[in-house]
């Protein structure tokens, strides 16, 4: 055991290590650089294509709030297909949580309630008890039932879409609470300068504790830790990406007319937007349920073979009814960024969002066999997907031709995984 | 072995009872197709069939099915409705449906006006007559009966190109698959608007223009962000043509803090819209009052009931549609609301004024809010 903690010395003493062993050695995810290798070819692609205008602190930051309500679900999405399971709801109940949301704040709370500065935080939480209860609804039926995921959520989506018309009779519900438009982002719903440094600060500290603590459990352990280098480049590569980040959040800068209108000066740096605050807590709080707590593990060890988890006394039913109610609680999430940013309750707000946000989680790498998927994939999948398509709008590309693209990426996407994990094998 | 016989023998019952009951109300259907045109009879048999598109549209409950009952009801004819939820073909089986159950005139409101053909044409051929209700269906023997879509369009451009006549303008338009998007288009280009951005050599030149999937206001917003950073900001005006895209566009010009500043059409009169209007937001929403459609659509078909032919039925002229049919059609002339004219709406009880004046600053306030 003693030896498996130091680098085996053949590979210590030779002179020239090879690619493959230097990779290795880094102990990354292929498919997560496959796909942020391809990202980062469509962006070089939009931005030749675009005249230079894609990769602009202004059109980056667009994107990041564009794709965080797909984000979002998709990484709820993952622990649903990993544990071999569908939700096919998820677009219907954004619409329904959204409208009711809408609705609450405008007609359905006490007058006394409406228009307070804490009316939004009364109608976030109602929203995703709201959430909540409908994710328990339909895991209940479907672990303790033992109704198909399928059927069950294909009639979520039915009868959500249903009520969200009904509760306000087909009706644009608009303009919103103003403390709650600040949910779906805009310059005056972002962190503005200070705080986005701040954020990112933390980021970096998180990251480094928790490659060194990683490091320490491995030792404690007696695994065999990363070279000394290896864990180092990894530290310098995640902070330049994320001060990267920070810095492009930053260099966008207020539009001079809402500059005006808010009284801030010029180049007044806009921040990390809200939605895109939320999402990546979310990311966050998800990555390590899935990764470092007992019920995302259990999750995996369903997706991999339900009646040996079984056997082993997982508590199997319990855990797949609350991979829905997590579902549907970021659906409302969702749905509440979304109104927010479109500044209204819509009837349509979800519509076929179910189908993007199984692209996102498949495309990062979530496979349907069940048993294998990451939270950052499916971020990376969602902001993929969107990238193409907010690209495509300003390359002036017609939207049923955006649809065929996007078919087709996503097909293309999978496929390519599926060949790598055959030839892995 | 007996419980299951019972149960099977129960269930057959039931399902010979259930059976008779609903034959009972097709019964009418086979005569019905036998006296194509004749029988002076009053309407008090006359079933009228309304196949909706997307019932889930705001305008269609709220506005366009309590008029057409009205007509039907003061004629004392039936009404019976189903909804397609956007789908062409099950549209076509619920226009069968409605037929089986004994419809007599058919009011068909098209998700896809050249799909639904074979659908109608089956229909026409059994002697009930079809009414394409807002939206063309090619079918030579169809009654169209429609708001003047490519006015609305024209109407549209007007406004904006009064306030705006000359700068950038983006097109936010609808559905393509549904031909209202381009009646809309062109009648922007009967108005000055020039018909693509290449021909767009005088005072007004065309720097986005794109179709939107459903309708989607969502989509609408993100298409305008992109027009935005497309061309730094240096907008002027958005021809969009109904509220809830335009919804959705203004949404993207206040993360600018361009709303007020860039002209913006719509239509519909959707209550958030004319707020928008009332706010300065929006410069013009054209008003369909979708009650006088669902009138005219509701006494049309009582007529037709009663063996008028359709083009002897009161108020329709001939009118030739792009696929070079001549159909005969009602047309319904819409009124654009602008900050001047929004008291109609209030008068016309669409609106009330408090929620048409939601949020409005007294300062800036048109006339129908002071």
């Amino acid at each position: 055991m003693a030896e498996a903690s130091v680098v085996p010395e053949s590979v210590a003493n030779e002179p020239r290590r090879s690619a493959r062993s230097l990779y290795s050695a880094l102990e990354v995810d292929a498919r997560l650089l496959g796909l942020i290798g391809a990202l980062i070819i469509i962006w070089i692609g939009f931005n030749i294509m675009s005249g230079g205008l894609f990769l602009t602190p202004r059109n980056l930051w667009n994107l990041s709030v564009q794709s965080a309500s797909v984000g979002i679900m998709a990484t709820g999405m993952v622990l649903i297909i990993v544990s071999r399971n569908i939700d096919l709801s998820v677009g219907s109940v954004l619409t329904f949580t959204g409208m009711t949301m809408a609705m609450l704040q405008t007609q359905w709370l006490p007058s006394g309630l409406l228009g307070q500065p804490y009316t939004w935080i009364i109608v976030l939480a109602i929203g995703l008890a709201l959430g909540a209860a409908i994710g328990t609804l339909q895991g209940f039926i479907i672990a303790y039932l033992g109704v198909p995921s399928f059927i069950v959520t294909l009639g979520g989506l039915l009868i959500w879409a249903g009520l969200a018309f009904e509760e306000a009779s087909g009706q644009t519900i608009s303009p919103l609470d103003a403390n709650f438009q600040l949910l779906g982002g805009g310059p005056t719903g972002s962190l503005g300068e200070t705080l986005s440094w701040a954020v990112g600060i933390l980021a970096c500290i998180g990251i480094v504790y928790s490659l060194i603590a990683s490091r320490r459990r491995r030792r404690k352990y007696g695994f065999p830790v990363r070279p000394q280098w290896a864990e180092a480049t990894l530290m310098v590569v995640s902070i330049a990406a994320v001060l990267g980040a920070i810095w492009i959040a930053n260099s966008y800068y207020w539009p001079a007319a809402l500059a005006e209108q808010f009284g801030k000066g010029p180049n007044t740096p806009v921040g990390i937007a809200n939605p895109v605050l939320i999402a990546i807590g979310v990311a966050i709080v998800m990555t390590i349920l899935a990764t470092r707590r007992r019920f995302g593990r259990y999750v995996f060890a369903i997706g991999g073979n339900p009646e040996a988890a079984e056997l082993g006394g997982i508590a199997t039913r319990r855990t797949i009814m609350l991979t829905f109610v997590i579902m549907s609680t970021l659906a409302a999430v969702s749905a509440a960024i979304l109104s927010a940013r479109l500044n209204a309750g819509v009837t349509g707000l979800g519509a076929q969002a179910e189908l993007y946000v199984i692209a996102a989680a498949v495309i990062g790498g979530t496979s349907f066999a069940g048993g294998i998927g990451t939270i950052p994939g499916a971020i990376l999948g969602a902001v993929v997907m969107q990238s193409l398509q907010s690209g495509m709008v300003l390359l002036r590309v017609d939207s049923p031709i955006q649809d065929i693209v996007v078919g087709i990426v996503l097909v293309a996407a999978v496929g390519t995984d599926a060949a790598l994990r055959r030839r892995a094998r | 072995m007996q419980m299951n016989r019972k149960l099977a023998g129960l269930v057959a019952a039931a399902a010979i009872v259930l059976t008779a009951c609903s034959n009972s109300g097709g019964s009418a259907a086979p005569s019905a197709a036998a006296a194509s045109g004749g029988g002076a009879g009053s309407a008090a048999g006359c079933k009228v069939g309304v196949s909706w598109n997307n019932y889930t549209e705001e305008r269609w409950a709220k506005w366009d099915e309590p008029a057409i009952k009205a007509a039907l009801a003061a004629a004392g004819a039936e009404y019976l409705s189903n909804d397609a939820k956007s789908s062409a073909a099950t549209q076509a089986t619920n226009i069968d449906q409605l037929i089986s159950q004994g419809a007599k005139v058919l009011i068909v409101l098209a998700q896809d006006g050249t799909a639904i053909k074979p659908a109608v044409k089956s229909a026409t051929d059994q002697g009930i007559p079809v009414i394409g209700y807002d939206r063309l269906i090619e079918d030579p023997k169809a009654l169209y009966i429609t708001f003047d879509n490519k006015g609305v369009g024209k109407m549209q451009a007007e406004a904006v190109m009064k306030a705006v006549p000359k700068g950038n303008y983006v097109i936010i338009k609808g559905n393509k698959a549904d031909a209202n998007a381009d009646f809309l288009r062109s009648g922007m280009t009967e108005a000055g608007i020039p018909a693509d951005a290449a021909s767009a050599t005088g005072d007004i030149k065309i720097v986005g223009e794109t179709y939107t999937n459903d309708w989607k206001p969502a989509l609408a917003q993100t298409e305008m962000e992109q027009f935005l950073t497309a061309n730094q900001n240096k907008v002027d005006a958005v021809l969009s043509e109904n509220d809830g895209m335009a919804g959705g566009v203004i949404a993207a010009l206040k993360a600018q803090g361009l709303n007020g500043k860039v002209a913006v059409s719509g239509q519909d009169g959707d209550k958030a819209a004319l707020n928008n209007v009332a706010l300065g937001n929006q410069t013009v929403d054209v008003w369909k009052d979708a009650r006088e459609l669902g009138k005219a659509a509701g006494e049309a078909a009582v007529q037709l009931c009663n063996g008028t032919t359709v083009d002897k039925v009161a108020g329709t002229a001939p009118f030739t549609t792009p696929g070079k049919n001549n159909v005969s059609s009602i047309i319904i002339a819409p009124h654009p609301m602008t900050k001047d004219t929004l008291q109609t709406v209030i008068d016309a009880g669409w609106i009330t004024k408090a929620d048409l004046c939601k949020d409005v600053p007294a300062a800036t306030a048109p006339a129908a809010c002071k």
